[in-house]
């Protein structure tokens, strides 16, 4: 019995396993006929055909190439597909809905195409992917369309070297370059975008990387909303109404960026609101009304960055926790801070910041300051509460209540301060590359000098 | 001469009057390029969305989403509730201006706001039912109910 037993056992198992290679086999089988052809087919569609129609009749896997011409169609695709737009193939939505909407595909390719004039109500964008992933849409151009893309969840697409242009109407009537709604892992890079409202728009978004894009003339170049986990570098971003517009989200890192030229009065290099987690190293802020402003930040660290030629360098608002600087550079802002909070040092305890209004010594050789910077002043505070009396801004009367101020610092100001002050600018974004050498034209000059003098010098005495 | 001179300081006396005499609470206009939430500080780009209340004192305060009107009288400590005097939402498909306390409103997670908190606005009770049975999501809420509701900043 007991043998018949294992047997039985052992029969099943044999069973089982040929049930499986089985299976496997069958939807092999069932996968492969479903792909009609085993090679990709090509299709090449002129000028005066329907592309949708080619769309239509491609299987999964085939090849487009769209031939120079305008191409008046709102494209829908569902399969996997590798379009290919030559030189100068436009598809217009003749402003009526998504130019090209993508649904539930992935591997898709889609490249080298100019795509405009979108509808312009809600979400009507010149490419619209919704969910699918892995998907690549690589060097188009989307002109005058109300969302230049909009990718709604999904996973995993790449969006590389587009060119997106928005319109020369009010940015409140714009859509955003990249709208990204939920979803994540996408990679974006290398675009420019351009007279849109919001350049890159994450709206509970995670885990998104971006990198080395041109933002400019917008409202807001970044806009996170609601997301986590995104690294943006090297992205060049000017002249819009706020660079970085960071609101509710946690855990993102900035990386070299360039973020300038943002002067609107109500604009910003970059604000964090209500954020947490926040990393900013190697950026350079330059020309903006207000550089960094923090409101309601909580755990950021912000290091070797340059903040200058803001009109207000650096910013607190509100209630703010825990946020270290360190190796930054405060140079030439007209105000270098602007404080509201109650107390917190912006040194971690091993290195501070340069700030060029610090004005006190090194008396131990360390290039540390032996005083703390203060930031901010008793104006600012009045400010708050008076922003007309921004009047007597730099008059004797402020500027002797300010040194006042410095020399008795008892009164009721707000106590931001860096314990280790930095007298000398750290070697920042251009100059770190450079090294200090020692001018040769001054060596040789100095020389030459030497040895005048010394011939004068010997010959002078022989005549006397 | 002299009643010429007491005529004239009459007339500028009654331009000068006629400044203080503008105590309508009207709301505002939304001016997307210079307007900012007072308490997010993102610009009121989407002015379907906008909501404002106007102070005792003239003060006029803007905002991009209708959460963060609540914020502001509910935590904010800066501001007096009783200073308040209007309090508008508008008609998100309109704009029409509704004060508070007469809109109707629908919630729902999903709905689209600026500052994501999903609460949109309309001037009748109508509309609002229409909206929801468009969409197919949504709760319907009455001021009362919208006191009760749960923000997302709380």
């Amino acid at each position: 019995m007991l043998s018949l037993r294992k047997y039985d056992g052992k029969l099943r198992r044999r069973l089982g396993k040929i049930f499986c290679v089985f299976t496997v086999i069958l939807v092999m089988a069932l996968l492969n006929n479903h792909r009609h052809h085993v090679y990709a087919e090509e299709f090449i569609v002129q000028e005066g055909d329907s592309i949708q129609a080619v769309i239509n009749q491609a299987a999964h896997g085939d090849v487009i190439t769209i031939l120079e011409g305008i191409y008046h169609e709102n494209l829908f695709i569902t399969k996997k597909l590798t379009v290919i737009g030559k030189d100068g193939a436009t598809v217009d939505g003749n402003g009526k809905g998504n130019v090209i909407t993508i649904r539930n595909v992935d591997n898709l390719s889609l490249t080298g195409l100019t795509i405009r004039n979108s509808g312009k109500r809600q979400n009507e964008s010149g490419i619209y992917i919704e969910k699918g992933m892995n998907n690549r849409i690589e060097n188009n151009t989307l002109v005058n369309n109300h969302f230049g893309m909009y990718i709604d969840k999904g996973i995993n697409h790449h969006v590389e070297n587009n060119q997106i242009y928005g319109s020369d109407a009010h940015y409140s009537s714009r859509g955003n370059g990249v709208h990204l709604f939920k979803g994540g892992d996408h990679l974006i890079e290398s675009n420019t975008i351009e007279y849109v409202q919001d350049g890159v728009y994450f709206d509970f978004t995670k885990n998104v990387h971006v990198a080395e894009n041109q933002i400019s003339n917008s409202r807001y170049a970044l806009h996170y909303m609601f997301s986590e986990q995104m690294v943006a570098e090297k992205n060049d971003i000017s002249k819009n109404i706020t660079g970085l517009m960071v609101m509710d989200s946690e855990h993102l890192q900035f990386f070299n960026n360039t973020i300038a030229d943002h002067f609107h009065f109500r604009g910003f290099g970059m604000l964090i609101y209500h954020a947490n987690n926040i990393y900013i190293e190697g950026n350079e802020i330059i020309r903006n009304s207000t550089g960094m402003s923090f409101d309601k930040a909580i755990s950021t660290e912000s290091v070797k960055n340059i903040i200058a030629a803001n009109q207000v360098g650096l910013e607190f608002i509100g209630e703010n926790e825990q946020n270290i600087f360190t190796e930054n550079n405060f140079i030439a802002n007209i105000v270098q801070t602007k404080i509201s909070n109650e107390k917190m040092r912006l040194d971690n305890g091993i290195i501070g910041n340069y700030w060029d209004d610090y004005g006190k010594f090194d008396v131990t050789g360390d290039s540390i300051g032996e005083e703390r910077y203060k930031a901010g002043s008793l104006y600012d505070q009045l400010l708050r509460s008076q922003p007309a009396w921004q009047f007597f801004f730099e008059s004797p009367a402020v500027i002797m209540w300010s040194k006042a101020e410095s020399m008795f610092p008892s009164i009721g100001r707000s106590d931001v301060y860096d314990e280790l002050p930095a007298v000398e600018p750290f070697p920042l974004g251009k100059d770190m590359n450079e090294k200090k050498q020692p001018n040769k034209l001054i060596v040789v000059i100095g020389v030459f000098f030497i040895m005048i003098a010394t011939i004068t010098l010997v010959k002078g005495r022989k005549y006397t | 001469m002299k009643t010429k001179g007491f005529a004239f300081i009459v007339v500028i006396l009654l331009f000068i009057s006629a400044c203080g005499k503008d105590q309508a609470y009207e709301p505002e206009k939304i001016n997307p390029e210079v307007d900012v939430c007072e308490v997010c500080n993102m610009s009121v780009a989407a002015e379907l969305f906008a909501t404002q209340m106007i102070m005792k004192d003239g003060d006029v305060y803007k905002f991009d989403d209708l959460g963060c009107m609540i914020e502001m009288i509910e935590t904010n400590g800066t501001i007096q509730t009783a200073d308040i005097v209007k309090k508008y939402v508008r008609d998100v498909e309109t704009g029409e201006w509704v004060e508070l306390e007469k809109a109707y409103y629908v919630y729902h997670a999903d709905i689209w706001t600026p500052m994501a908190y999903g609460v949109v606005s309309f001037a009748t009770l109508e509309k609002a039912e229409a909206y929801i049975s468009e969409q197919g999501i949504g709760e319907l809420l009455n001021y009362e109910q919208l006191k009760e509701h749960q923000w997302g900043w709380e």
